[in-house]
């Protein structure tokens, strides 16, 4: 994907062009606001990562002025400022996604791919499928390999997230946030509970594991 | 009223006072005693003073002139002077006590009993006067001296010489009821001023424990009142004050001092952190790499310690409180059940919740989703396996509505159930958990965010192996729209 990064900490920037690129992506950086709003009107990019607070012209501005303009490429907001009040205001500018700093690398990379992927038509679609497995979302039933398999109503969410993101890395945070409507962060492993369950559900009785543990990242649904 | 007394009687000021009433009051009585002296004793002695000398000088007269110069002086004396007389022998009997009804005060007058007295001998004694002008001619009292004439080798008659002192008594005992009267009345006034400065000195003195305990409290903001008055109980107060301030600014910079270490340790840590993250990326599924992300894993704990520090501290400025809105956290509580009952079940709790929907309260969901998700965290770990968890939502017979999580695991002794809500305190049996002691303050912090109540207790205190805790967050109903 081709993706711009709008912020003015030259060293994170540094880092995030790095992390990104060794995930095979194209990147831009743009070192404040005025700057960064005429790169991402001049070409055409997959993702913008804007940060908030910015030198020259404020993050939800810019993003308020792209909206307007009817350019819909998902933008995901950075943001020192993590208050649940701050996330809501930043989406309601026209935000996709919203990741508080200090964020991790991986979450940062899952939550880019994750809205990346949200643009592409596929996403409106009733069946979901990952090799054998599938989901119709309008009778909300889930086979694999022909069986009906039995879930949960949570379970279901937490199993549809995954899918919809089937090849990339969704981190336990996204999991809270996406299925729970959490912004905080448990002590405990309880994520990890509801993908073990989740996992002897779809899982146990074949023999291709299709739920896979990413260590140091989250989890991820692939063949 | 006893009670009353007793409670008012400790008061120092009333004791300082009362002593000062009763000093007053000897004090008053010395004065008094001086006055009876000067007015009445005094006057009684120049009585006798008088008496004396009269008798010397009869009995001169008798010496020099004979016992006829006597009883012409006698009958002189006893017309021409206020005296009271009496001149007696077994041949004459002369002076006006004999006209008079005589009754006995308080000792014998030898006239009546057969005039025997050979020494001086001074009597006090009533007497009826039907020639005085006065009304009240009866038993009025008087003294004499009873003593002999004396010849070379016997005794020529008795004579008495007396006085009235009906009226000098009279003015005694004046001045007793006087001294007596005004006793009392400084005694009662003693008491009443002493009633009203204590009862103006215990409101005050009341201002100022209300104050230690207000701050005792917590409210480092609150200070002593002042009249300005500049007297000993002002200066106190603005000592008191000028004390509080400084505390309260050393507090103040301490708390700064530690939010803007976490605050600038946030980005070093965020970068060593992403520098460890991408080089365990580029190290693929190496073990150098599993090395790096738990090196990272390690990072992102300290910073999530940090994020609490500073949520901590936002919460207690009560910004933001204007969004909360009215919620039933019924749905609330149900969300927190679906995500931690399997967590519950997996490390052998029952758990059980007992929600009920219509209790509305002013909240942030997120916020308190996190108390509640803290508080049933710490009921997981600190519940042995077999144990059980219950998450209660309950409307009190108050109206205000209680969110508590209960377990019967180790629990918290009671000295330390207001301790573990300050930052950073862990109890010694909770060390061998991971955990930063923060949880139970972030409770604390959101509680007051939301003008609740976090109460810390016991579930049944007789066990002392596992008294276990309930830990509830009360809505006072006040804040219930």
């Amino acid at each position: 994907m081709r993706i711009l990064v709008i912020e003015d900490d030259k060293v994170a920037a540094e880092y995030v062009r790095k992390g990104l690129m060794e995930a095979g992506h194209v990147i831009d950086i743009a070192n404040d606001g005025d700057l960064g709003l005429e790169m991402a009107r001049a070409s055409d990019y997959d993702v913008l990562v804007i940060d908030r607070m910015l030198p020259k012209m404020n993050g939800l501005d810019i993003l308020k002025d792209l909206r307007a303009s009817k350019d819909s490429t998902p933008v995901l907001i950075l943001s020192a400022l993590g208050e649940v009040d701050h996330r809501v205001e930043g989406l309601r500018a026209g935000g996709d996604d919203y990741l508080a700093k200090p964020y991790s690398f991986t979450e940062l990379l899952a939550r880019i791919e994750a809205i990346g992927r949200r643009s592409d038509p596929s996403g409106g679609v009733a069946n979901l499928k990952v090799g054998e497995l599938e989901m119709n979302l309008l009778s909300r039933t889930v086979k694999r390999e022909g069986e009906k398999i039995l879930l949960q109503p949570r379970e279901f969410r937490l199993l549809e997230c995954l899918m919809r993101n089937s090849g990339r890395v969704v981190t336990r945070t996204m999991l809270l946030e996406k299925v729970w409507d959490y912004h905080f962060d448990p002590q405990t492993n309880v994520i990890d509970v509801h993908i073990s369950r989740l996992r002897s559900k779809i899982d146990k009785d074949f023999s291709v594991p299709l739920l896979h543990t990413i260590r140091g990242a989250g989890y991820c649904l692939q063949e | 009223m006893i009670k009353n007394f007793s409670k008012i009687y400790k008061n120092t000021l009333f004791r300082l006072s009362l002593l000062g009433a009763l000093l007053f009051v000897l004090s008053l009585m010395v004065v008094a005693v001086s006055v009876y002296y000067v007015t009445v004793t005094a006057e009684l002695n120049r009585i006798d003073k008088l008496v004396e000398t009269e008798h010397s000088e009869i009995q001169k007269i008798y010496d020099e002139s004979g016992f006829q110069a006597v009883e012409r002086e006698v009958t002189l004396r006893t017309a021409s002077s206020e005296g009271l007389y009496g001149l007696v022998n077994k041949r004459v009997a002369i002076g006006n006590l004999f006209f008079q009804e005589v009754t006995k005060e308080d000792g014998e007058l030898p006239l009546l009993t057969g005039l025997q007295a050979d020494e001086f001998n001074k009597v006090a004694f009533l007497y009826s006067n039907p020639l005085s002008e006065e009304n009240d001619f009866k038993d009025r009292r008087a003294r004499a001296l009873v003593g002999p004439i004396r010849t070379g080798n016997g005794v020529a008659a008795i004579l008495i010489v007396g006085r009235d002192v009906e009226g000098t008594m009279r003015v005694g005992l004046k001045v007793r009821n006087a001294i007596f009267m005004s006793s009392c009345i400084a005694l009662i006034l003693g008491l009443i001023s002493s009633w009203f400065l204590s009862k103006r000195f215990t409101r005050r003195v009341d201002a100022f424990n209300k104050l230690a305990d207000d701050v005792r409290s917590g409210n480092l903001n609150r200070r002593a009142p002042r009249n300005y008055s500049h007297d000993e109980m002002d200066l106190l107060a603005e000592h008191l004050n000028g004390m509080l301030d400084h505390i309260e600014r050393l507090m103040q910079s301490m708390k700064y001092a530690g939010d803007s270490v976490a605050h600038d340790l946030k980005t070093p840590l965020t970068r060593l952190r992403t520098r460890l993250e991408s080089a365990g990326i580029e190290r693929h599924n190496t073990q150098d790499a599993e090395i790096f992300f738990s090196a990272a894993e390690d990072a992102n704990e300290l910073l999530k310690t940090f994020d609490n520090i500073l949520r901590i501290s936002r919460l207690k400025t009560g910004e933001r409180r204007e969004l909360l809105i009215d919620i039933d956290p019924k749905t609330l509580l149900d969300d927190l059940t679906d995500l931690y009952e399997p967590s519950c079940e997996s490390a052998g709790l029952e758990f059980h919740a007992l929600t009920t929907e219509g209790h509305i309260i002013r909240a942030d969901r997120g916020l308190l989703s996190q108390a509640v998700s803290n508080l049933i965290e710490n009921a997981i770990k600190y519940t042995p396996k077999g144990g059980k968890v219950r998450l209660e939502l309950l409307k009190n017979s108050t109206g205000s509505v209680e969110i508590s999580v209960c377990d019967n695991g180790l629990g918290i002794p009671r000295e330390d159930r207001e301790r573990v809500k300050a930052r950073f305190v862990r109890l010694d049996k909770s060390r061998t958990h991971p955990g930063n002691g923060l949880g139970l303050s972030l409770v604390d912090a959101v509680a007051n965010f939301h003008n609740a109540d976090f109460i810390i207790s016991s579930i049944d205190d007789h066990n002392v192996k596992r008294p276990g805790l309930k830990a509830a967050i009360i809505f006072p109903k006040n804040k219930i729209k």
